[in-house]
C-alpha cells in the first residue's frame, strides 16, 4: 500500500515537474558522434537545453544540501550511436574514491517501456529502467591506471601479501609493496579481495571504459547489466565537467532502452566534494527525447 | 520507522525495519579484567581475514587502551558527542536519552564517517594511564590511576546500525546465527555502512572499493567452533556462545547465566540503541563513572558480582570454560568438583577442575641428585 502511495506521489510530482518545464531534447543527426572530443564542433554546433536539477529529498538517505542547479543537455546521433553531452558547473574536481572521499558522477535514465512510465527516481517494481553511469573514479582508471595502494601512499611498505608471498620476495626488486591489484586478483591472492573474488563489478582493475549500465526496478536494485555496450568520456576544465555518454539507438541487448519512438530521459548528478553519493544525489525528472532521423 | 523492543535499554525505539530476532544469536564475553593487550586476537584476525591488499590497515579486532586509545581515532567519542545527554531511569533502568537512530535527518541513523587518517594509529594511547600517578603512591597501596584494555570486534548488533543504513540492503543478519555479514557482490562502496556503524566496524578498502567487516568467522561457527579471536586468547578472557532471546535465558547456558541471569557482563555503549552481542565483564578497578557511560547502569552490581564470583560456583564454573575448548558451549553442568561443557548434540567437550590442582614439587631432587631452586 505504501509502495502504490509512493508511486502516486512520484507520478503527480513528476507530472508537475514536467508541466513547470517543458523540455524536449532532440537528438540532432549528424555524420558522426565523437565519443571522446567534448569540443568538437559537432557538439559544439548542436543545440544546448538546460535541464533544472532537484536534490533528491524523497527518500533516505537524502541530499540536505544541493550544489548544481542545472544540467546542460546536448544530443546528436548519426543513425547508429547516439550521443548525450552533460555539462555542469563544478568548482572541485574529485576523481579519487577512499574512506574520506568521494568522486563526481553522472547518469542518465531511460525507460524500458515509455508507455507505462516508471517512477522517474531508478523506477519502480516492474517499471524497469535503463541507466548509464559515468563516474570520476572509473575516468581516471581508465586516464591514469588504477590507483593501487602506493599510488595514494608512495611511502607505504608492506611485509608479505598472503598467496602472493614469492611475486614480492625482493627478487629482481619487486617486494609486496609493487604487486599491482590487478596482478594480485589473478592469483590466489583474489580470496583476500572478498568482493573482486565475488565478482563485484565494482572491482575491476583493468578497466576500459569509465561508464556503468545498469538497470534498476526502485531504490536500491541498482544491477550492472550483463552486456556493456555504451561508453563515456569526461573532460573536467574550467570549473565544468563535461561528459559525453553514447550508446547505439538500436541494441541487441535486451536488457537496454527502446530509442527508436519518441521517449523520455532523466538525470542524475553527485558532486564528490560534497560527499554526495548513493541517494545523496541531485536528479532531473523525466524530460521528453526524441532521436531524429 | 519501525518501534522495536531493546532490552538492553529497557524501552521501545525507533528502527528502520521491523524486529526480526535471529534463531540463535553469536554471542561473545570478554573478560576486560583479564585482557593484557598481546594483540594475539587481533594477528589471529588479520591474518586470516584482512591481509590483502587494501586491507592494510583494516583491523577487524583490535584491543585499544582506555581511557585515550581508539581504532579508529576518537571512534566513541565523536558518536556520544554527537547523541546529547544519554540518561538512564534511576528506579526502573531504562534510557532516557536518544539513540543513533533517533534525529537521523534525512538519513536512517545518526552517524560520522571517519578520516582516512583515523584508521592509521592503532596504537593511539597504547598503555597511557588517566593520569600521572603521584610521588610515593606506588609505595602506599591503590592510587587512583587508571587504565584498561578494551579488546573490540563486530558486536552483530541485533539492530545493526550498518544494515539500517545501507541503501542496498546489501548487509544481512543471518536467522541461524544472528551474523551480520556484507553481500560482496551487491556492496557498491557508498559508505554508508561505516558512517552509519557507531562501534566504526565496518570498513571501506580502497582497492575493491567496497566495505567489509568482521564475518564472526561463520566458518568456523558452522563447525561447531569458536571464533578464530577466540580460540587464540591467551589469557582466555573471551567465550563465544549463542545468547536466547530476552526472557527465554537458561541457566545451562553459560552465556545465558553470564549475560542475563547474573548480569555481570555487559554491552558496550548500549545506548547507541543497536543491542550489541559483545558483552564485557566491566574492569574493577576503573571508577564507576566512567563505566556507567561505557556500559550503562549495571555496572555497580556486575563489579560486586565479580568480585563475589569465587562464593557463587555456578557462575564461577561458567568462567571456567572461557578459552578451554575450542568448540561452541551450548550447555554446561557442575559435576561435582569439575564443569563440564557439552554441545549442541549434548557431547562432552570439555571438563574443567573448578579448583585448579596445586603440585608442590620437593626441594631435593633425588633421581638426579640434586637441589630444584629458582635461579635468579
Amino acid at each position: 500500500m505504501k509502495k502504490k502511495i509512493f508511486i502516486a506521489i512520484m507520478m503527480v510530482l513528476s507530472a508537475n515537474l514536467m508541466n513547470a518545464q517543458p523540455i524536449t531534447i532532440k537528438s540532432e543527426k549528424v555524420a558522426s558522434v565523437p565519443l571522446r572530443e567534448i569540443n568538437n564542433a559537432l557538439w559544439t554546433a548542436a543545440t544546448e537545453y538546460i535541464v533544472p536539477i532537484f536534490p533528491q529529498n524523497i527518500a533516505n538517505p537524502m541530499l540536505a544540501i544541493p550544489s548544481v542547479k542545472n544540467l546542460k543537455v546536448k544530443s546528436i546521433n548519426d543513425g547508429t550511436t547516439v550521443g548525450f553531452l552533460l555539462e555542469w558547473t563544478d568548482s572541485t574536481k574529485d576523481i579519487i574514491v577512499d574512506a574520506d572521499k568521494f568522486c563526481d558522477q553522472v547518469a542518465i535514465q531511460l525507460p524500458m517501456h515509455p508507455d507505462t512510465l516508471p517512477v522517474f527516481m531508478m523506477g519502480n517494481k516492474k517499471g524497469r529502467v535503463h541507466i548509464i553511469h559515468w563516474k570520476g573514479i572509473w575516468q581516471n582508471d581508465v586516464e591514469n591506471g588504477f590507483r593501487d595502494v602506493k599510488d595514494a601512499y608512495p611511502n607505504y611498505w608492506a611485509d608479505i601479501y598472503p598467496m602472493a608471498e614469492k611475486q614480492g620476495d625482493g627478487t629482481n626488486g619487486k617486494f609486496a609493496k609493487d604487486i599491482s591489484a590487478s596482478d594480485y586478483s589473478k592469483g590466489q591472492g583474489n580470496n583476500f579481495m572478498p568482493a573482486s573474488y565475488a565478482g563485484n563489478p565494482m572491482s575491476i582493475f583493468d578497466r576500459k571504459e569509465p561508464s556503468e549500465e545498469c538497470m534498476a526496478e526502485g531504490y536500491g536494485t541498482l544491477t550492472t547489466q550483463t552486456t556493456q555496450n555504451a561508453t563515456a568520456w569526461g573532460v573536467w576544465e574550467n570549473n565544468t565537467w563535461k561528459v559525453i555518454i553514447t550508446r547505439p539507438i538500436v541494441s541487441p541487448d535486451k536488457d537496454d532502452a527502446p530509442l527508436t519512438a519518441p521517449t523520455k530521459i532523466a538525470f542524475a548528478i553527485w558532486n564528490g566534494h560534497f560527499e554526495n553519493i548513493s541517494g545523496k544525489k541531485h536528479y532531473a525528472q523525466w524530460t521528453d527525447l526524441i532521436i531524429q532521423k | 520507522m519501525a518501534t522495536v523492543k531493546n532490552w538492553q535499554l529497557k524501552k521501545d525505539m525507533k528502527y528502520p525495519y521491523e524486529e526480526n530476532r535471529p534463531n540463535k544469536q553469536i554471542a561473545y564475553i570478554f573478560d576486560t579484567n583479564k585482557c593484557i593487550a598481546c594483540q594475539t586476537c587481533t594477528v589471529a584476525c588479520k591474518t586470516t581475514w584482512t591481509s590483502g591488499k587494501g586491507e592494510e590497515t583494516m583491523f577487524f579486532n583490535n584491543v585499544e587502551t582506555k581511557p585515550y586509545g581508539g581504532y579508529p581515532l576518537k571512534w566513541d567519542l565523536n558518536t556520544l558527542k554527537m547523541m546529547g545527554e544519554q540518561s538512564w531511569d534511576k528506579v526502573t533502568g531504562a534510557y532516557k536519552g536518544k539513540t543513533i537512530f533517533d534525529d537521523t535527518k534525512g538519513e536512517n541513523v545518526n552517524g560520522w564517517r571517519p578520516a582516512e587518517r583515523d584508521y592509521a594509529f592503532p596504537n593511539m594511547g597504547e598503555d597511557e594511564c588517566s593520569s600521572n600517578v603521584n610521588k610515593g603512591a606506588f609505595f602506599s597501596g591503590i592510587h587512583d590511576t587508571w587504565m584498561f584494555y578494551l579488546a573490540r570486534i563486530c558486536n552483530h548488533c541485533t539492530f545493526p546500525g550498518c544494515a539500517a543504513a545501507c541503501p542496498r540492503k546489501a548487509i544481512y543478519k543471518r536467522p541461524e546465527d544472528g551474523i551480520v555479514l556484507i553481500d560482496e557482490s551487491r556492496c557498491r562502496g557508498y559508505k554508508e555502512c561505516v558512517k552509519a556503524c557507531p562501534y566504526k566496524k565496518t570498513f571501506f578498502n580502497m582497492v575493491t572499493r567496497t566495505s567489509e567487516k568482521c564475518i564472526g568467522c561463520y566458518p568456523l561457527i558452522e563447525q561447531g567452533e569458536q571464533p578464530r579471536c577466540v580460540q587464540t586468547c591467551i589469557g582466555k578472557i573471551r567465550l563465544q556462545g549463542f545468547l536466547s532471546k530476552p526472557g527465554e535465558a537458561k541457566a545451562d547456558n553459560p552465556i545465558d547465566q553470564i549475560v542475563h541471569i547474573k548480569k555481570i557482563a555487559l554491552p558496550l555503549y548500549p545506548q547507541y540503541g543497536t543491542e550489541p552481542n559483545v558483552y564485557y565483564i566491566p574492569p574493577i578497578h576503573v571508577p564507576t563513572d566512567f563505566l556507567h557511560q561505557m556500559f550503562g547502569p549495571g555496572v555497580d552490581k556486575a563489579v560486586a558480582a565479580y568480585k563475589n564470583l569465587k562464593n557463587d560456583p555456578d557462575l564461577l564454573a561458567a568462567f571456567l570454560l572461557f578459552g578451554n575448548t575450542p568448540k561452541i558451549t551450548h550447555h554446561y553442568k557442575r559435576e561435582g568438583d569439575f564443569t563440564v561443557s557439552y554441545n549442541e548434540a549434548g557431547e562432552v567437550l570439555a571438563k574443567v577442575p573448578m579448583t585448579e590442582p596445586v603440585y608442590v614439587r620437593p626441594y631435593d631432587d633425588k633421581d638426579h641428585g640434586t637441589f630444584r631452586h629458582n635461579t635468579p
